[in-house]
């Protein structure tokens, strides 16, 4: 193993995972000191009957705790704003709630964040905290329960709130934006479609894969991306086969969170700056282009971390195949096991799981990445800050070009990978 | 007890290392404004960037400094060290003096300081994506090749490079950077 010269680490949330895990959330309330929680989530999380579960888990096991659910808002929007923010925060105020409960997944978990900054702060124009560090004290109590198994925002210390009024984006981060309790419950994913619960499970792995082959790689990132990575090739086909499979869907609940401890102090490379590039311009979902795009990130660095990248082949294929597999050809093989695993999702959705763009459709049979598109989202990857991170360089036509492939799915040529 | 008995000790300031530092980032923020105004890429990648953008590039706590932004014609220029009234659009602090060493001293590349967190960037980050690679570029037209592959992750290759820039260009930064136009 190679030790970076300097690295920093830092996870402080408190993680409870389990498949009764809901029935904690009374004692963690206690442990916090709260005893009025503000529930916030969205529609799709109501209408699933996720909130019934949370409150019922909640009345089950307060006997001798003071917890009173002091409001719930369940309108969050998947593209989180500022005027939903103060809205929140407005109820939150007026019902005199002392903590917050976040439940469904990114948006919401950016909601609840940016909520508890107008709270905790009394601010008035949230644009003040924007930016690293502008955040200095502690907020109030947090306690975040995904219910995707992909994004790991609830490890995260970044929220991304839009002001729609002004056109613009404003990122916040402080670790004092980290929730302190993640609860990690299967029930709360048991109703995802098998499409969706395959894609947010390749989201984790792209998580977990960019953790342990990008630039800001360290050895207890690499721990938890490892974990992670043999938690979700060993288990997702199952559950999208056979959805019922709880224990499959605590692995790969458990499988996320481990994920984004790691990306969140590893961070990620090319494979997010075209996805979040890609989402930006033609609204694809998150994990659909995270799972067409890990193959190719992976094949665009080879030259650079190979090695890393060999290593995977052990949690991705089991001991068998990485041993029976010289050492040289074990990073092109990861990446076949990937492509495997792709497939594999396909069949097992009845084709609806995407391999490459051009694959990508909306609900109404809507083409979602033209080809005509490549050019924009290559132009808009060149703003994003992710590149950074990755091993090799990349220019516009670099990134044109892996779009491209990516939208026929064509495997990289990777003699014509420009190295320097 | 009588703290007052108990001097506060300050660390040690390391005039040379910031010096040194000094002079680099002078040399840097010059070389900006020299490339520029030679380069087309640079030109461009400028001309997108906001009016009033002025990036800081300095070192915690306390400097040294080094400002470059766009003057009212949209030129780009160095604005010395010292902060003169406009606030920075983009601020680029390294955390430390000793950091600042490994970067300007080239066993550290921009980008592996960045993932090491020893770069803090308060600002857009899509002007701070541009600002890397401007910086890159400028490594590349100051530095023998030896030196630059350490600095930028990925050197341009002599026949990706058009020799008549790389020559022409490099002659003409150096000179713009020393003289200052």
């Amino acid at each position: 193993m190679q030790l970076p010269g300097y690295y920093e680490f830092c996870s402080r949330v408190k993680m409870i995972a389990g498949h009764n895990a809901l029935e904690q959330i009374p004692e963690a309330l206690l442990a916090l000191k709260s005893e009025k929680p503000l529930i916030i989530t969205d529609k799709g999380v109501a209408a699933a009957g996720l909130i019934k579960q949370v409150t019922s888990a909640m009345n089950k096991s307060k006997k001798g705790t003071k917890v009173k659910i002091g409001a719930t808002y369940d309108n969050v929007p998947p593209d989180s704003d500022i005027t939903v923010v103060n809205e929140v925060a407005k109820l939150y105020k007026s019902k005199k709630c002392d903590s917050i409960i976040a439940v469904g997944g990114g948006s919401v978990l950016d909601t609840a964040k940016g909520v508890n900054i107008v709270v905790s702060e009394n601010a008035t124009d949230l644009m003040q905290y924007s930016g690293y560090g502008a955040i200095k004290r502690k907020l109030n109590p947090t306690i975040a329960i995904p219910t995707t198994s992909g994004t790991g925002s609830e490890m995260t210390l970044v929220a991304v709130i839009a002001d729609h009024s002004k056109n613009i984006k404003m990122v916040f981060g402080s670790y004092f934006l980290l929730p302190d309790y993640a609860i990690i419950d299967s029930r709360m994913t048991k109703t995802l479609p098998a499409s969706i619960t395959a894609f947010t499970a390749m989201d984790a792995l792209t998580h977990a894969v960019e953790a342990y082959t990008c630039l800001g790689k360290n050895p207890v990132s690499d721990a938890m991306a490892m974990s992670a990575i043999q938690l979700v090739t060993q288990n997702v086909v199952n559950v999208v086969k056979k959805p019922n499979d709880m224990d499959g869907r605590l692995a790969l609940a458990n499988a996320s969170t481990m994920a984004g401890i790691a990306f969140s102090n590893s961070m990620v490379g090319m494979v997010h700056t075209l996805g979040h590039a890609t989402g930006g311009v033609c609204h694809v979902p998150h994990g659909i282009c995270m799972n067409i795009l890990l193959p190719y990130g992976l094949e665009y660095n080879m030259h650079k971390t190979g090695n890393y990248i060999g290593e995977l082949l052990y949690p991705l294929a089991g001991e068998e195949v990485y041993n029976s597999t010289p050492k040289k050809e074990r990073p092109t093989k990861t990446v076949e096991q990937i492509r495997k695993l792709i497939q594999d999702l396909h069949d097992a959705t009845g084709g609806r799981h995407p391999r490459w763009f051009k694959e990508v459709y909306d609900r109404d049979g809507n083409l979602m990445v033209s080809r005509e598109k490549l050019p924009d989202i290559a132009k808009t990857a060149m703003s994003d800050a992710s590149q950074f991170y990755n091993p090799e360089d990349l220019d516009y036509n670099d990134f044109l070009w892996v779009m491209e492939n990516a939208w026929e799915g064509t495997p990289l040529n990777r003699k014509k990978v420009k190295k320097g | 007890m009588d703290y007052n008995r108990y001097p506060e000790i300050q660390a040690g300031g390391k005039p040379f290392k910031k010096m040194y530092i000094a002079i680099m980032l002078w040399v840097v923020g010059r070389a900006m404004q020299a490339a520029a105004r030679t380069d087309r890429e640079l030109k461009e990648e400028f001309a997108a960037l906001r009016d009033d953008f002025l990036l800081k590039l300095w070192v915690l706590p306390g400097g040294p400094a080094m400002l470059v932004g766009k003057d009212q014609k949209g030129r780009v220029k160095y604005f010395g060290w010292k902060e003169s009234g406009e606030k920075p659009t983009l601020t680029m602090s390294v955390k430390n003096i000793e950091a600042a060493m490994l970067m300007f001293t080239f066993q550290e590349s921009t980008t592996i300081a960045t993932a090491r967190e020893r770069l803090v960037v308060d600002g857009d980050l899509p002007d701070a994506c541009a600002v890397v690679r401007v910086l890159n570029t400028v490594e590349t037209y100051l530095l023998p090749k030896v030196i630059a592959k350490l600095a930028v992750k990925r050197y341009p290759k002599w026949s990706q490079m058009n020799p008549f820039k790389k020559h022409l260009g490099r002659i003409a930064v150096y000179a713009r950077t020393f003289i200052g136009v």
